[in-house]
């Protein structure tokens, strides 16, 4: 399952109100006599199995070919092996299909075809995601590049994709972070899928199109690319980075302790082998370093995003204090809406607050680091679920979480957009 | 595959200790009793301080050390119950001994394949008094839910579950459920809930004023018997405790029968606190004491 409903809604009112038709097959049914015909007209008739004959009955030996919705397959399959009727799958998934085409259609739009199996429903290793990431540029050359802002503690590239419609001086920008914490596999399962829709929606949608006319994105789907890779290979449920603790048999720190806003305060650990060890001094783990060097240098952000998962929630500053953060105010009810616009789609429920009371204390955090560092509009999500499945969210979840996260984060951006600083 | 770990030096600071945010939750509920107001969505909230009243968290913890508790006394893998939303409450904080937390909250059927499932949804509810003992174990915990399935339906459901769990092949070949991409093999739900009850009488035990826990994954079956009369299950899950974000790993051994109380013994490996945790019960009114495995 690929690029579903979204796609379909937007590049045609052609196809606005068709039915759709997940998981329906087309059946090629060869009748060979009289008897097998009455058999199949018996099988079509049956009011409840609500079949559709596409190629209907011309002569003997030649297939008919009849759309299975997909609640009736075991009925007709049942039927049809039961009266010894010959049949083939012509078309196993029809919605897939008609997906693939309109996305096809798409791409041919004045654009390079491309080999692209990328399955934004399901999760990838990391050079899948770096490979699609370089797809996605090479397909928008003129909105997006992928740039190199660092590399890991095993030294893997540290790439995010720059979203860009103006040269010139450094715009206001956005930043989009994602994957922090390796084992929340949904934040970066979010963060790919989101580059995509971006590039597609660029000059569909009125929203996005006017946001990248006056800001720039940059978006990191993996900010911890060691972790995740351990993830994949080692310990489904790791957090932190992977680097080295001299004297200590454990590893990494947790990288969302280790900014320079509070650092080794309350809800952090200087124990290595815990889940929050900040690290040895704030920005010791490179990859955190790359990416605070690299906002610094830029010096015109004014916006950051943090994904993590699980609990629902969105948070603003701050983590490391129960004070209240000066734009407190203002924050939350931009968080609001956004909750409000992200329930919109699916009913799912946010809570909404700042970290300390909402989760707990966190020292060391990126939002706070962001905002102390005058990025006013810091905002962390807590993406799906709430505890049913936790960290190991259904691949299945993938494209619901990410649709609805994708109104939460326009609303943040548009108020952005409209409230520059 | 757990990397092996170090005992951990004495805690100082940090939420490996839960210490330091005790003083905090208690300077913030000082005021007792301190009525919640009845919880509503956050989006439609006018912006309203976190911390008015009573802390939504501590309700929330509140509820769901009551919920784990219910579940397993309830002992019914079919019919396991979640935390929809916490409505209202009130707590008294005493700060030398803990505090004591009323609390109403509504729940959903725990059913992971069918999460968003329309009408499946906030049922029951629930009241529930809480007290928490300062960072000690086992809150002591008085429940009551509203009925969501007929006593004679739910034994029914249980019957029917054990039956799926004696047609399983043994030995089980599980590697972990869920799978790494949260996948749970129809074929293997039974098994799943019934980690899930067992789990639950673990983490009641373990949830305090500022640790909770949610059930991660099942890693291993070390034993696995279907008998005429019960079900005699040996594993190993994974729990992940929120505050201090800490995975642990708890070998539990529980035997279960369809109407029958739950018996569970269980050892968890715990990072930050020096000692580990352990117990084991037999689902009667007095508690049995604490022993080792």
């Amino acid at each position: 399952m690929r690029w579903t409903l979204f796609i379909g809604a937007l590049i045609g009112s052609s196809i606005c109100d068709r039915e759709k038709f997940f998981g329906d097959q087309v059946f090629r049914i060869n009748v060979r006599n009289g008897d097998e015909i009455s058999k199949l007209s018996q099988l079509v008739n049956s009011n409840n199995l609500k079949l559709d004959v596409w190629k209907s009955l011309s002569t003997f030996n030649r297939p008919v070919d009849v759309l299975v919705p997909s609640v009736s397959l075991q009925a007709v399959k049942s039927f049809l092996r039961s009266q010894g009727l010959e049949y083939a799958v012509a078309i196993e998934d029809l919605q897939a299909l008609l997906d693939n085409e309109d996305e096809e259609m798409q791409q041919n739009e004045g654009q390079e075809r491309r080999s692209n199996n990328f399955n934004y429903g399901a999760y990838h290793s990391l050079k899948a995601i770096y490979h699609e990431m370089d797809n996605i540029a090479a397909d928008f050359p003129d909105l997006v590049r992928r740039v190199k802002i660092g590399h890991s503690f095993e030294n893997r590239p540290m790439y995010v994709l720059k979203f860009s419609t103006g040269e010139g001086a450094r715009r206001p920008a956005i930043w989009l972070n994602a994957g922090i914490h390796s084992r929340e596999w949904i934040s970066q399962a979010t963060a790919i899928w989101t580059a995509r829709k971006i590039v597609s929606d660029y000059q569909r949608d009125p929203a996005i199109t006017s946001i990248l006319e006056k800001m720039d994105i940059f978006l990191l789907p993996v900010a911890n690319p060691d972790g995740y890779v351990y993830t994949q290979t080692q310990n489904r449920l790791w957090r932190k980075t992977r680097s080295l603790n001299p004297g200590s048999s454990c590893v990494g720190a947790d990288p969302n302790r280790n900014w320079n806003a509070s650092f080794a305060g309350k809800g952090a650990s200087d124990n290595p082998c815990s889940e929050v060890y900040h690290g040895p001094h704030a920005n010791s783990e490179v990859e955190v370093k790359s990416v605070v060097d690299f906002i610094q240098k830029h010096g015109n952000f004014k916006c950051f995003i943090d994904l993590h998962s699980y609990s629902q929630l969105l948070m603003y500053p701050y983590g490391y204090s129960a004070k209240k953060a000066p734009d407190a105010k203002e924050l939350d009810k931009v968080a609001r809406r956004a909750a409000k616009a992200l329930a919109s789609v699916s009913g799912t429920e946010y809570q909404v607050g700042p970290t300390c009371t909402t989760v707990y204390p966190a020292s060391g955090s990126s939002i706070d680091w962001a905002y102390d560092n005058g990025i006013k509009f810091a905002f962390t999500f807590e993406l799906r679920d709430t505890g049913t499945y936790g960290f190991l969210l259904p691949a299945n979840q993938i494209i619901p979480t990410a649709e609805e996260t994708w109104l939460g984060l326009k609303t943040i951006m548009e108020h952005v957009r409209d409230n520059l600083y | 595959m757990q990397p092996r770990r170090q005992p951990p030096p004495a805690p100082r600071s940090g939420p490996g200790n839960p210490r330091p945010t005790a003083p905090l939750l208690a300077l913030l509920l000082l005021l007792a009793p301190v009525v919640a107001p009845a919880g509503s969505r956050s989006a439609e909230d006018p912006a309203q301080p976190e911390d008015a009243g009573v802390p939504r968290r501590l309700l929330q913890q509140a509820a769901r050390a009551a919920l784990h508790f219910f579940n397993f006394r309830a002992g019914s893998p079919s019919a396991l119950r979640v935390l929809a939303e916490v409505q209202e409450g009130r707590a008294w904080i005493n700060p030398k001994e803990g505090c004591k937390v009323d609390v109403v909250f509504s729940t959903e059927r725990y059913k992971p394949e069918s999460l968003l499932q329309e009408g499946e949804g906030r049922l029951g509810k629930c009241s529930a008094r809480v007290v928490f003992k300062n960072q000690k174990p086992r809150p002591a915990i008085n429940v009551t839910c509203t009925r969501l399935i007929e006593k004679k339906k739910r034994q029914q459901e249980d019957y029917l579950l054990y039956k799926q769990m004696k047609q399983l092949k043994n030995p089980l070949e599980i590697v972990s459920i869920p799978d790494n991409h949260g996948h749970i093999d129809p074929y293997l739900r039974p098994i799943w809930d019934l980690a899930f009850l067992g789990s639950s009488y673990v983490m009641w035990e373990m949830t305090t004023q500022v640790s909770h826990y949610y059930l991660a994954q099942l890693t291993s079956v070390r034993q696995w018997k279907t008998n005429d009369d019960t079900i005699d299950f040996d594993y190993t899950v994974l729990l992940h405790e929120l505050s201090t974000q800490e995975i642990i790993p708890c070998h539990i051994h529980l035997v279960w029968y369809p109407g029958k109380p739950l018996k569970v013994k269980y050892h968890c490996q715990e990072l930050q606190t020096p000692e580990e945790a352990s117990g084991t019960e037999e689902g009667s009114a007095v508690p049995t004491e604490l022993s080792n495995f």
